[in-house]
C-alpha cells in the first residue's frame, strides 16, 4: 500500500478558446436557477484526481496530458491548484468528493487508465472530486447554501471556501478518501431462548424487519433436537443460531424478499355488499391462477414467476422475457445513486434469467413530489425537483452506458410521492430459443458438484441490509449502508463475457447477487440441487476485515452467482480474464439438504434449505372495505375561449406536460431497432404510445413495450385504478398495432405499509384496497387474455419523519410485452395530414371522479375529486381493440392516440402537435353512448377503453366497415392552420390555438439550458 | 471477394450487434473481437480489410469519451493500427469510436500517420447527452471513400460530447481544403447544397459543432468518423419520420456509407 506522501493531485479544466464554453458550469448554473431560483453569473468546473501511486515526478508530468486532461480543449495541472489561474478570484469556490467507501465510477475508470499507461502500479488508488468556482453569487446566498445543492451529504464531502477566503487563495480542500479497515468480528450466536419482548427487541436492534412469530419460527426451529444434532456434528452450537444463519434467515425471509403480504391469508370484509370471505394468498389466487389458465391454453408461456424474469416465446428462433423492479427507499436517500442501481439491477435480473438472455430495452416509470412544490420538506427529503433530476440522471447514466436503449416510461406526480419516491426500472431481454449445444436456454441444469462461481464486483460493507431496509419505512435512521452506486462499466464488461460463456455452453445455472447477497442468490439456487456449501475465505473483498455474517448478506453491485461444471472452470475463467472480470470460485452445488458456509476453517452457518425457503410461517391479515367519501367534482362556467385556455392549464400540468427534455437524454435507439419512438410527429416531439422494436436487425417481426399507471383513481377506488393501469398499458399497445395473440403482462404494486398496527390505525382499509386491486388485475386479464409472466411488490413505500407519516397512494404499474407481426404496418400517434377523418372508439360516460381535471379544479378551490370513477367494460374493450388492430393490418388506419389523462381534449392537442396542424370537430355523436353526458365528461372525462384515431379520406368507408358493430363515432377532420375547433352540433365548445397549447405542454418541465 | 471487417467490441463498446450487422448487410462478413484479443495476438488485424469502431461509452466516459479506450489502442495497439492505415484499409469511428479515432491521433489525422491529437470532440453547448434526429450534407470533392456520391442523409445523433473543435483555428481551413470537414449538419428545410461554416441553431446543429461538422476523413479519406449513427438507419423503418411519408420499404438512408466502404474493398 503506498503512502499518503505519494498522493498526487491533478486537475482539468475547459481550456479558455474563444467558441468553447465550460458547459459544465453552464449546466450548473442553469441547474442552479432551474431548480433553486438561484441566479449567479457565472460557474467554472475543475476536475479532480487524487492519485495514490508508485510514480515518480516525470511520469506524473506525463499524466496529466496523457491521461487527464484533453490536450486540445483542456488544461491540467499536477500539484497546482487551477483556481489560481483566474483572473478575478471567485465569490466561492466549493470542492465535492465522495465519502470514503463510497463507488467512485470515474476514479476506477482513472485508475484502469493509469494501469494502461503504468502497468506495474497495481496498488494504485484514485479518488475524484469536483470544484465548482462561482462569480457573481447574489446577496444572502452564501458558499453553504450553493455547497447544499451540489453534494449529498450521506454520500459526499464538501470543502467550502467563501469570499473571504478565496480573495486570499485559501482553496477548499479534501483529504483523499481512504477507506477504514472493517474490524473484523469473531462469529458470535444468537440467545433465542428468551421473551416473546426480547426476541422482538433482537430482530428491531439487528434491522431483520421479522416479527414475533416468525423469531418463534427460528426459535423453534433450534429447539429441534434432530436440527440440533446435525448442527453438532457440523461443528456448530446445537441449541442457537450463528449471528450469519440469524442474517441470512432475515434476508431470505424479508418481504422484499418473500412477498410476504401476497402470501398472506387474509380475512377480507366488505361493508359495502356484506362480504366477509378468507383469501389464502393474492399471490396465487389473482395472479398466479389467471397465468396457469391462461397457459392451459397457449403453448407461448414458457418460464413463469420462478426466475428472476418471465420468459414468452417469440418465435421459433428467440424467446423473450421482461422484468421490473423499484428501487423506492435508496432513490429517496440518494436519487443518483438508487436510480442507477436500481436500472442496472433489474438489468442483471434479465441477464440471469434461464441461462443467461441479453437486455435490450429498458423503460423507466417514476412517481414524485410535485416539481414545482412549495410547501415544506420533512428533514432528512430532498426536494422533489432535486429528487427528479438526481432519479432521471442516475438511469440515464445507467441506461446509457450500459448500451440498453430506453423506449418506453412515464413519469407521474403526487403530494404523497415527497416521502417516498417510486422508481420503477424495467427491462426487456431476449435469448436464443436453444443454445448451440442443444440445451433449451430458459431453463437452468445445476448438477451436484457444480463449482459455484461469484462473478463481477467484489464484496465491500456497501449495501449491507438493503433486502431488509427496504422492508421497514424510512426513518431519520436509515442506514447509508443501503444506499449504493451502480457501475455500468463493470457491469457492462461482465455481460458480454457472461452472454459469451452462455453461448459456450459454460453456464449451467446463474443468479444474480442483489438483495440478501450471497446468502440469497446462493441460497436460492441450492434449492434447485438440494445444497451448496460456500467458503467465505475465498470471497474477493474491497476491504479487509469485513464480518462473515457481512461477506455472506453483503448486496455490493454487479455481480453474479454462476455454476459452472468442474471441467469447463479453466475456460469459464480465461473467458473472464479476456474481458477484465473478477471470477473466483468460493464453493460447491450439493445435494446434502442444506445450505452450508464456512469461513476459512471456522463453521459459520448450516441451514436446512426447506427451513430456509419454506420455513417462514403464513401471515394472517385482516382487510375491511369502505367506500372513501369525497366532495363532487365543481365545474365553472366558461364560454369556448376560456374552455381552451383551461385545455392550456390542463396541459401545462405536470402529469400531462411534455416530458421531450427528460426523455431526450436517453439514448433510445441503440441496438438500431426502434421502430415507433417514444417522439412521434414531424417535428419529433409529439408522444408515442407503446415502442415498436424490431430486435433482430433487418427482421421485421417486432415487439411491443407499454406501461400503464393511474394511481389518482385510488383515492376513489384501488379496483378501478389497477382496471385503468391494465387498460392504459393494453390501449398504448392497441394504438401501434400490438398483435393480441400475444400479449404478456407484468405487475409491480407499491404500496403503503398495509398491516394495522399503532403506526398504521387504517391498515385494513389499505389492505382492502391491495385486495381490490387484485381482484381487477385477475378480472380485466383474464377478459384480455394477458397473463402477469412476472411481477414485484413493495409493500413499505411510507415516510415516517418529524413524527409525520406521509404514505404513497396505492400504485400499481402495468407493463406489457406483446408481439408485432409485421413492424412495417406499426402505426404511430401524430396526425398525418390535414383534411383525414377523425375517429373515437370506444364509448365515453360522465366519469370525471379522481381524473386529472378534478384535480386541477380542486387544487383552484373549487370541489372535489369525488364521482364516477372510470369503470371497465373489458369485453366491450377488447371487442374494440380486435377491430381496430385488424384495420391497422390491413394498413387504415393512419395514426392511433389513446385517450387517458385528460381525456379526449388532452389526446386530440397532442395529435395535432405531431403534424403541425388543427382540427375541426363535431363531438355529438359521443351523446349516442351515453344521455347524461356533459362537455366535461366529453372534453375531460378519462373513460378507458378510448383510442382517437385519423384515417386517410380514402380509406374512410373500408375503416367504418372494419369497425362494424363497435362504438366508432366520425367526430370530424384534421385541419390546416392553428385552431382546434371543438363543437356539440351548432353549439360552440372549445377554441384553442394549437401553438399555444404546444408552447404551454413544452414550458413545465424544461429542465434548463438552451431551446 | 467477401471483405472481412474488424468490428472492435469490449470495455463498454455498445453497437458492436449492429455494426456488424450493416456490414454483412452490405455484403461483408463481419467478426466482433474484444479488443484484448487484439493485444494478445489472439486475433490479428492482418486478417482483416475494413475496422470499425462502433458507438457506446467505453469506460463510461470518465476522463473524456473515447479517451480511455484512444489509450488502449494508442498504447497497446500503436503499431498494428499504423500498419493496417498505412496499408490503405478503410477505417470507420461512429460516435464513441469517432471519438477514439480523434483522442487517439488517428482523425482528422495526418500522412504520416503519427497519431498525434490535433481535435476534439467537447461537451455539447447544451450541457448534456441528447438523442435526436440530424441531417447530414457531405462534401461532393471529399476523398472520403465512404461518403463518395452521397448528398444528405437523415440519421440520429446520441452523444454528449460531439462538439467538434480544436485549439489552432488555421487547422480548420486546412482540413476544410482538403475535403477532411466531409460530413456536416445541415437544416433539412434548406435546398441542397447548404452545408455551411456559421454555426446553425440549436438543435438543428444538436451540439454547436464548429463549422457544424458532424464528421471527418483523413487525408487519404480512407480513415472515417463521424458523431451521428448510420447505422442505426439500416431500415426504412428505422426513420424518424416514416409513419408520415409514402415509403417503399427496405435499405435506410445510413446504407450506402457501408456499401461504400465494401464496394472500396471489393475494387481494390
Amino acid at each position: 500500500m503506498p503512502s499518503k506522501a505519494q498522493t498526487r493531485t491533478f486537475e482539468v479544466t475547459t481550456r479558455d478558446l474563444e467558441g468553447l464554453p465550460d458547459s459544465r458550469g453552464d449546466s450548473i448554473r442553469s441547474m442552479l436557477s432551474s431548480d433553486h431560483g438561484i441566479e449567479v453569473g457565472s460557474v467554472r468546473v475543475i476536475l479532480g484526481y487524487q492519485v495514490m501511486a508508485d510514480i515518480s515526478d516525470t511520469e506524473a508530468e506525463s499524466l496529466v496530458y496523457d491521461l487527464f486532461a484533453d490536450p486540445v480543449i483542456e488544461v491540467g495541472s499536477s500539484e497546482s491548484r487551477l483556481l489560481d489561474g483566474f483572473p478575478i478570484a471567485p465569490d466561492a469556490a466549493i470542492q465535492v468528493g465522495y465519502k470514503p467507501g463510497v463507488t467512485d465510477n470515474p476514479g476506477q475508470a482513472g485508475l484502469d487508465g493509469l494501469a494502461t499507461l503504468y502497468p506495474a502500479n497495481e496498488c494504485a488508488m484514485v479518488a475524484t472530486f469536483r470544484t465548482y468556482a462561482f462569480w457573481g453569487v447574489p446577496e444572502g446566498i452564501s458558499p453553504e447554501d450553493l455547497a447544499s445543492s451540489l453534494h449529498n451529504p450521506m454520500i459526499e464531502r464538501a470543502s467550502v471556501s467563501g469570499r473571504e477566503d478565496c480573495s486570499r487563495g485559501n482553496w477548499p480542500t479534501l483529504d483523499f478518501p481512504s477507506r477504514p479497515a472493517a474490524s473484523f468480528q469473531e462469529p458470535s450466536t444468537v440467545d433465542l431462548e428468551v421473551s416473546d419482548q426480547e426476541l422482538i427487541g433482537i430482530s428491531e436492534k439487528g434491522l431483520l424487519a421479522l416479527n414475533l412469530e416468525e423469531m418463534k419460527a427460528i426459535q423453534d426451529h433450534y429447539r429441534d433436537p434432530a436440527i440440533q444434532s446435525s448442527r453438532n456434528e457440523a461443528g456448530l452450537p446445537p441449541d442457537r443460531p450463528t449471528d450469519a444463519e440469524l442474517e441470512c434467515l432475515a434476508q431470505t425471509w424479508s418481504e422484499h424478499c418473500s412477498h410476504k403480504i401476497f402470501a398472506a391469508s387474509i380475512r377480507h370484509v366488505d361493508n359495502e355488499i356484506g362480504e366477509d370471505c378468507t383469501i389464502n394468498s393474492l399471490f396465487r389466487t389473482h395472479i398466479m391462477q389467471p397465468t396457469l389458465d391462461i397457459q392451459e391454453e397457449e403453448d407461448w408461456l414458457l418460464s413463469i414467476f420462478h426466475d428472476n424474469s418471465g420468459v414468452i416465446s417469440w418465435n421459433d428462433e428467440w424467446s423473450v422475457c421482461i422484468k421490473a423492479e423499484t428501487h423506492n427507499s435508496p432513490s429517496a436517500l440518494d436519487p443518483y445513486g438508487g436510480a442507477i442501481t436500481g436500472i442496472v439491477g433489474v438489468n442483471r435480473d434479465i441477464l440471469v434469467t434461464g441461462l443467461g438472455a441479453r437486455p435490450i430495452a429498458n423503460t423507466d416509470v417514476f412517481c414524485f413530489g410535485p416539481p414545482d412544490y412549495s410547501g415544506s420538506i420533512p428533514e432528512g427529503l430532498f426536494h422533489p425537483s432535486r429528487v427528479f433530476r438526481g432519479v432521471h440522471s442516475g438511469v440515464r447514466s445507467g441506461g446509457n452506458e450500459s448500451g440498453i436503449p430506453t423506449v418506453n416510461g412515464a413519469i407521474v406526480f403526487d403530494e404523497r410521492y415527497i416521502g417516498k419516491p417510486l422508481v420503477f426500472c424495467g427491462t426487456v431481454g431476449i435469448m436464443p430459443r436453444r443454445l448451440p449445444d442443444g440445451r433449451e436456454s430458459h431453463v437452468k441444469t445445476p448438477k451436484p458438484g457444480d463449482v459455484v462461481y461469484m462473478v463481477g464486483g467484489r464484496v465491500g460493507s456497501d449495501g449491507i441490509h438493503g433486502a431488509t431496509f427496504s422492508s421497514l419505512e424510512l426513518t431519520e435512521e436509515s442506514p447509508s449502508s443501503a444506499v449504493q452506486i451502480g457501475d455500468p462499466i463493470t457491469q457492462k464488461k461482465m455481460l458480454d463475457m457472461i452472454l459469451e460463456a452462455r453461448d459456450a455452453g459454460l453456464i449451467q445455472v446463474i443468479t444474480d447477487n442483489g438483495a440478501g447477497g450471497l446468502s440469497s442468490s446462493v441460497g436460492e439456487m441450492a434449492e434447485l440441487t438440494g445444497g451448496a456449501e460456500i467458503d467465505l475465505a475465498t470471497v474477493p473483498l474491497k476491504q479487509a476485515g469485513l464480518s462473515s455474517w457481512e461477506i455472506l448478506v453483503s448486496e455490493s453491485q454487479e455481480r453474479m452467482t454462476v455454476g459452472v461444471h468442474p471441467e469447463d472452470c479453466h475456460e469459464f475463467e480465461s473467458l473472464a480474464s479476456l474481458h477484465e472480470v473478477e471470477a473466483t470460485a468460493v464453493g460447491t452445488f450439493t445435494d446434502s439438504g442444506a445450505f452450508v458456509v464456512r469461513h476459512g476453517e471456522t463453521p459459520v452457518a448450516h441451514i436446512p434449505i426447506h427451513f430456509l425457503h419454506d420455513g417462514c410461517p403464513q401471515l394472517r391479515l385482516e382487510s375491511e372495505w369502505d367506500p372513501p367519501t369525497h366532495m363532487p367534482v365543481e365545474t365553472p362556467e366558461l364560454d369556448p375561449d376560456g374552455m381552451g385556455r383551461l385545455l392550456g392549464r390542463l396541459i401545462a400540468r405536470p402529469n400531462v406536460a411534455s416530458k421531450e427534455w427528460w426523455v431526450r437524454s436517453y439514448d433510445h435507439e441503440v441496438i438500431a431497432q426502434s421502430v415507433i419512438k417514444p417522439f412521434c410527429g414531424a417535428n419529433h416531439d409529439a408522444p408515442g404510445d407503446a415502442a415498436v422494436i424490431a430486435p433482430i436487425q433487418g427482421g421485421t417481426q417486432g415487439l411491443v413495450i407499454s406501461n400503464g399507471i393511474a394511481p389518482r383513481y385510488s383515492d376513489i377506488d384501488s379496483y378501478a385504478m389497477a382496471a385503468a393501469s391494465v387498460d392504459e398499458a393494453l390501449r398504448n399497445a392497441v394504438c401501434v398495432g400490438v398483435d393480441l395473440e400475444m400479449i404478456a403482462g407484468l405487475d409491480n404494486f407499491c404500496w403503503p405499509d398495509p398491516i394495522e398496527s399503532s403506526k398504521t390505525p387504517d391498515g385494513r382499509y389499505k389492505l382492502a384496497q391491495l385486495v381490490r386491486a387484485n381482484r381487477a388485475l385477475d378480472d380485466v386479464c383474464r377478459a384480455y387474455r394477458l397473463p402477469c409472466i412476472s411481477g414485484k411488490d413493495s409493500m413499505k413505500n411510507d415516510a415516517m419523519l418529524g413524527g409525520e407519516k406521509i404514505s404513497v397512494p396505492p400504485t400499481l404499474l402495468f407493463s406489457l410485452l406483446g408481439n408485432h407481426v409485421a413492424v412495417k404496418k406499426a402505426v404511430s400517434s401524430d396526425f398525418k395530414r390535414p383534411g383525414d377523418s377523425i375517429f373515437l372508439v370506444g364509448e365515453t360516460h360522465q366519469e370525471l371522479g379522481a381524473s386529472e381535471l378534478s384535480f386541477m379544479l380542486r387544487d383552484d378551490g373549487l370541489g372535489g375529486i369525488g364521482g364516477a370513477v372510470p369503470e371497465i367494460d373489458p369485453e366491450r374493450n377488447m371487442a374494440a381493440y380486435r377491430a381496430l388492430t385488424s384495420a391497422m393490418s390491413d394498413s387504415l388506419v393512419a395514426s392511433a392516440h389513446d385517450c387517458s389523462d385528460g381525456g379526449l381534449a388532452v389526446a386530440l392537442a397532442e395529435c395535432c402537435f405531431g403534424s403541425d396542424s388543427g382540427a375541426s370537430l363535431d363531438i355529438s355523436p359521443l351523446w349516442y353512448d351515453c344521455e347524461n353526458l356533459d362537455p366535461w365528461g366529453a372534453l375531460f372525462g378519462e373513460t378507458l377503453g378510448r383510442i382517437l384515431v385519423s384515417v386517410k379520406p380514402e380509406d374512410r368507408g373500408a375503416f367504418e366497415g372494419a369497425m362494424e358493430g363497435i362504438s366508432c363515432h366520425y367526430l370530424g377532420e384534421v385541419s390546416e392552420g392553428d385552431m382546434i375547433t371543438v363543437t356539440r352540433g351548432a353549439v360552440d365548445l372549445m377554441f384553442a390555438s394549437m401553438s399555444e397549447l404546444r408552447e404551454a405542454w413544452k414550458g413545465t418541465l424544461h429542465g434548463g439550458g438552451p431551446r | 471477394m467477401t471483405p472481412k471487417v474488424a468490428v472492435l467490441s469490449g470495455f463498454g463498446i455498445n453497437c458492436e450487434t449492429e455494426t456488424a450487422a450493416v456490414f454483412e448487410m452490405a455484403g461483408a462478413s463481419a467478426d466482433r473481437i474484444h479488443l484484448n484479443r487484439l493485444v494478445s495476438g489472439d486475433s490479428s488485424l492482418s486478417e482483416y480489410q475494413i475496422l470499425a469502431i462502433p458507438g457506446g461509452f467505453s469506460f463510461g466516459d470518465h476522463l473524456g469519451s473515447g479517451r480511455l479506450l484512444g489509450n488502449r489502442l494508442r498504447f497497446g495497439l500503436r503499431e498494428q493500427v499504423r500498419e493496417f492505415v498505412k496499408a490503405g484499409n478503410p477505417v470507420i469511428g461512429i460516435c464513441n469510436g469517432f471519438q477514439v479515432l480523434v483522442k487517439m491521433g488517428l482523425l482528422p489525422g495526418d500522412e504520416e500517420v503519427s497519431l498525434t491529437q490535433t481535435a476534439s470532440l467537447a461537451l455539447n453547448d447544451s450541457g448534456h447527452y441528447e438523442n435526436r434526429w440530424a441531417t447530414l450534407e457531405f462534401d461532393p470533392e471529399s476523398p472520403c471513400v465512404w461518403t463518395n456520391g452521397l448528398e444528405r442523409i437523415r440519421v440520429p445523433v446520441r452523444h454528449g460530447e460531439g462538439k467538434f473543435v480544436t485549439d489552432d483555428p488555421s487547422l480548420m481551413d486546412r482540413w476544410a481544403e482538403s475535403g477532411q470537414l466531409v460530413a456536416r449538419y445541415v437544416d433539412p428545410g434548406d435546398e441542397y447544397p447548404s452545408a455551411g461554416d456559421e454555426i446553425l441553431p440549436y438543435p438543428t446543429s444538436p451540439n454547436q459543432s464548429w463549422r457544424n461538422v458532424a464528421g471527418v476523413c483523413d487525408p487519404s479519406g480512407l480513415v472515417f468518423g463521424l458523431m451521428p449513427h448510420p447505422e442505426a438507419n439500416h431500415s426504412t423503418w428505422l426513420g424518424a419520420t416514416w409513419t408520415r411519408e409514402e415509403t417503399t420499404h427496405g435499405e435506410g438512408e445510413g446504407m450506402p456509407i457501408f456499401h461504400n466502404a465494401v464496394k472500396h474493398v471489393v475494387d481494390a
